[in-house]
């Protein structure tokens, strides 16, 4: 177990009289495996970015505890320990790329870690190469494309060589082709790099890609499971206003008609295969 | 009908004369007919933003016209101004445009610049409010204070104010989770119907505009690929993905089918639709009853 | 539109100017920007004119954008030679009103713009050349010996940085705003001077909100990849004085030199 979050609430304090309000996440446990893909969707304000930022110590559980690799995240002498453990990536890309050109922003975190000047040139290349963006990395990243700014965000993460990349969505300001671009460079990493991806996001066919889904309603967690677990559950997830694929919103239809369906597809080509099934 | 917008032979060129030139919008020609609610669908760097913002005199074509009820929006310069009243312009993020310290001084800017006053401003105001959800007591707050949704939904209500004649939205639900875009949507719809004005709405999400739009103008490297009704549109999927956009998943899957010899129809845009479509087939062999 | 100011931009390229080292292009840069203003005839401004071309040719950079860099100032560089040409001293050879124009007025002009222009274009030559980081890293480098007396010399670079960084995402956003209110009837063209400085309002405090939030997303990310401020931290690329920047350096020492010999010899026209 990579990272273990156990029983965890947290509030922000109210702007106006500095009280606590509601908690925005309320009593949540979870695990991510080594080399997991897990998704957590749900509404704006269900708690899922205040989540993300409990697994690298940007916030502090009020009560509970989040462990990472064994460390519990409120013990300030490990702090930079587990931000080298766990690298987040925020949703605007403009706002995370600290330097001028692209390769001197994915180099920031090594250097602020001390590493070696050739080391750092090394992590730089590799980090650029695995999110295809080498050829640019002399190139200023306000004149990138909404994605490649992204994968330039992901590859100074990369760089610090960190065992879990949390995504606290990544992809919300992004047009298709730049969500696609991001979501493959991130199937990629955790399938031939290992690297465990934890992407917050309120896509429903993102998380479809994933291993897990988590699903956030209030700062609770509602549902969890493989994909195709949590979007057979079409009931549940339009009782709470979310999003499901429209192959399996189809397939939940179909089945409620009374045809004979025992899998919910989550992908188009499934989706048809079922339907010519069921046709013939 | 009449037509309400007719573009003729619209470009734009960027740094015309530099050697940076670059064409945005290239010898477009359409026409847009009062009250029709339009989608504009193209991927980015098609020209979209380029097109609507001549729409309303923000950007001066350096080719050819945009004629506003049958006259050039560019005929008199100096009453470019007019012109962004009764085309009403709302921009990707609009939630940054928010500068009053309240939400109503800030939904009455544009109405106020238009000229509206007492009763009238009051009436414009409070409607463009309540056609875009907000409730009364967050008029009096400060803009800054509303939740991410809210000051979308404000910064709409401040160009819905200005009562245009043509309302055009750029990707209004950019970033929204999928209730907001829901609910937002359903507002646009509402509104369009209630008021019975032009809509132009540009947005990347095919499945939205397969729901609101009633034409549908494909923009391609700056020129009109396709202006057709959206079923017409979305039945060339194949075409679509080539130029880089997708069709709706549901869209898809109903192509499939059919490319594999199964007798449904072609251009299907939602599940309601695709449902009906195969339950009555189902029935029809007897698998369901 | 706002965005194409391209003062201050950076080409990234391998020309002689590119490859030198920040610090010595620094250090040179500075010399050069004293001297200008220590030209008192016109074989040391033709000297400094000449110098300056001869930077813009191994800079690499196209001329066209030197042009464009200058273009943005081409106004006040028309004010202060107009205000110079009816300030001079002397003899006038010809008076209206209040207008007197002298010789020295005419030599002032002449100097104050050709002044100016080589100030402008040996920035840009800088800036063109530099990237932002390597600028702030050479400033940080060549002030280190200030950090004893406790003088933040990281947190200023970084905050140089950050700011170069963000001059064209800014830029653009208030293009953006500018637009967005422009669309809601903002008049911004026209009006006596309170009225168009009132019409600011509606640009000003969207910019200002977006910037602090922005400030606020940085802090984060920069945390998130482990900042901790300067002492510990490590560059990727190292700094190499080589026989290229000494070579610069010389020929700088070279033109002071001949500017302090033309001082000595030749009158000073103003």
């Amino acid at each position: 177990m990579f990272i273990s979050i156990e029983n965890v609430s947290f509030s922000y304090d109210s702007v106006e009289d500095g009280q606590p309000v509601k908690n925005a996440v309320d009593g949540v446990s979870l695990t991510v495996e080594q080399g997991e893909f897990v998704a957590v969707i749900g509404h704006n304000g269900c708690g899922k970015s205040t989540l993300a930022k409990h697994l690298n110590a940007m916030l502090l559980p009020d009560s509970g505890k989040v462990y990472v690799d064994g460390d519990d995240t409120a013990d300030e002498n490990k702090t930079w320990e587990i931000r080298e453990k766990v690298g987040l990536v925020l949703q605007n890309p403009d706002n995370q790329l600290v330097a001028s050109i692209v390769e001197e922003d994915v180099a920031f975190g090594p250097e602020n870690l001390g590493v070696e000047p050739g080391e750092i040139r090394e992590r730089v290349d590799k980090a650029l190469k695995a999110v295809g963006m080498y050829e640019y990395r002399l190139h200023a990243p306000y004149k990138l494309s909404g994605g490649q700014k992204q994968r330039i965000a992901i590859a100074g993460i990369l760089a610090i060589q960190p065992q879990c990349i949390v995504l606290d969505e990544p992809t919300a300001m992004l047009d298709p082709s730049g969500r696609e671009e991001v979501m493959s460079t991130l199937i990629r990493l955790n399938k031939e790099m290992g690297i465990t991806v934890v992407l917050i996001t309120h896509y429903m066919d993102e998380a479809v890609s994933a291993d897990r889904v988590v699903v956030m309603d209030s700062g609770r967690v509602l549902t969890q499971g493989t994909p195709g677990e949590v979007f057979s559950q079409v009931e549940l997830l339009k009782k709470h206003r979310l999003d499901v694929p429209q192959a399996a919103e189809l397939a939940f239809r179909l089945k409620g008609c009374g045809v004979d369906i025992d899998r919910i597809p989550l992908d188009e080509a499934e989706c048809a295969e079922m339907l010519m099934e069921v046709l013939q | 009908m009449s037509s309400i917008l007719e573009l003729k032979n619209l470009s734009f060129v960027y740094g015309q004369g530099t050697p940076f030139e670059k064409t945005a919008v290239d010898n477009l020609s359409a026409t847009i007919e009062k009250g029709e609610f339009i989608g504009i669908i193209g991927h980015t760097g098609s020209g979209k933003s380029t097109l609507v913002q001549m729409l309303n005199g923000l950007m001066r074509p350096t080719g050819g016209q945009v004629l506003l009820d049958g006259k050039d929006i560019w005929s008199e310069p100096k009453k470019i101004r007019e012109i962004r009243f009764r085309v009403g312009m709302v921009f990707q993020y609009p939630e940054y445009q928010l500068f009053e310290d309240t939400v109503y001084k800030d939904i009455a800017f544009g109405a106020k610049n238009k000229g509206l006053t007492g009763d009238e401003l009051d009436k414009a105001v409070r409607k463009a409010a309540e056609f875009t959800g907000l409730k009364g007591e967050l008029l009096e707050k400060s803009p800054f204070d509303l939740s991410g949704g809210e000051k979308r939904r404000a910064a709409i209500a401040g160009v819905m104010a200005m009562e245009p004649e043509v309302l055009i939205l750029d990707e209004p639900t950019a970033g929204l989770d999928p209730m907001g875009r829901e609910i937002l949507l359903s507002q646009i719809v509402n509104y369009h119907k209630e008021r019975g004005i032009t809509v132009l709405l540009v947005s990347h999400s095919m499945e939205d505009i397969a729901r609101v739009a009633g034409r549908i103008m494909v923009m391609n490297h700056g020129a009109l690929h396709d202006f057709d009704k959206t079923k017409s549109v979305f039945a060339k999927g194949g075409e679509l993905r080539k130029i880089g956009l997708k069709v709706p998943q549901v869209t898809r899957i109903m192509q499939t089918l059919r490319e594999r010899g199964v007798d449904v129809p072609d251009g299907i845009l939602t599940v309601d639709e695709a449902l009906e479509v195969l339950s009555s087939l189902l029935k029809k062999e007897g698998k369901i009853w | 539109m706002v965005r194409d100011v391209a003062f201050g931009q950076y080409f990234p390229g391998k020309s002689l100017m590119h490859r030198l080292d920040p610090r010595a292009k620094l250090v040179c840069f500075v010399a050069f920007v004293v001297l200008i203003f220590f030209t008192f005839n016109y074989a040391a401004l033709g000297l400094i004119a000449a110098f300056t071309v001869f930077m813009i040719a191994v800079s690499g950079v196209s001329p066209k954008f030197y042009f464009k860099s200058l273009k943005v100032i081409l106004f006040v560089v028309l004010f202060t030679s107009v205000l110079n040409l009816f300030y001079g001293s002397g003899e006038a050879i010809w008076q209206w009103w209040i207008l007197r124009l002298t010789w020295n007025g005419i030599h002032r002009a002449a100097f104050v713009t050709v002044r100016i222009i080589c100030l402008i274009l040996a920035s840009s030559c800088l800036t063109f050349t530099t990237s932002p980081t390597e600028l702030t890293d050479a400033m940080e480098r060549l002030m280190k010996p200030l950090a004893v007396i406790h003088f933040p010399v990281h947190e200023i670079a970084m905050m140089m940085s950050l700011a170069l960084r963000f001059v064209p995402t800014l830029l653009e956003e208030t293009d953006k705003i500018m637009q967005a209110q422009k669309a809601r009837g903002a008049d911004l063209e026209s009006g006596g001077f309170l009225k168009r400085v009132k019409a600011l309002i509606p640009i000003l405090i969207p910019l200002f909100v977006s910037a602090f939030r922005r400030a606020y997303d940085i802090a984060t990310a920069m945390e998130c990849r482990c900042y901790r401020g300067g002492s510990g931290r490590t560059r990727m690329k190292i700094l190499h004085m080589s026989a290229r920047d000494i070579m610069s350096m010389i020929t700088t020492a070279a033109l002071i030199g001949g500017v302090i010999v033309c001082n000595i010899f030749m009158t000073s026209v103003i």
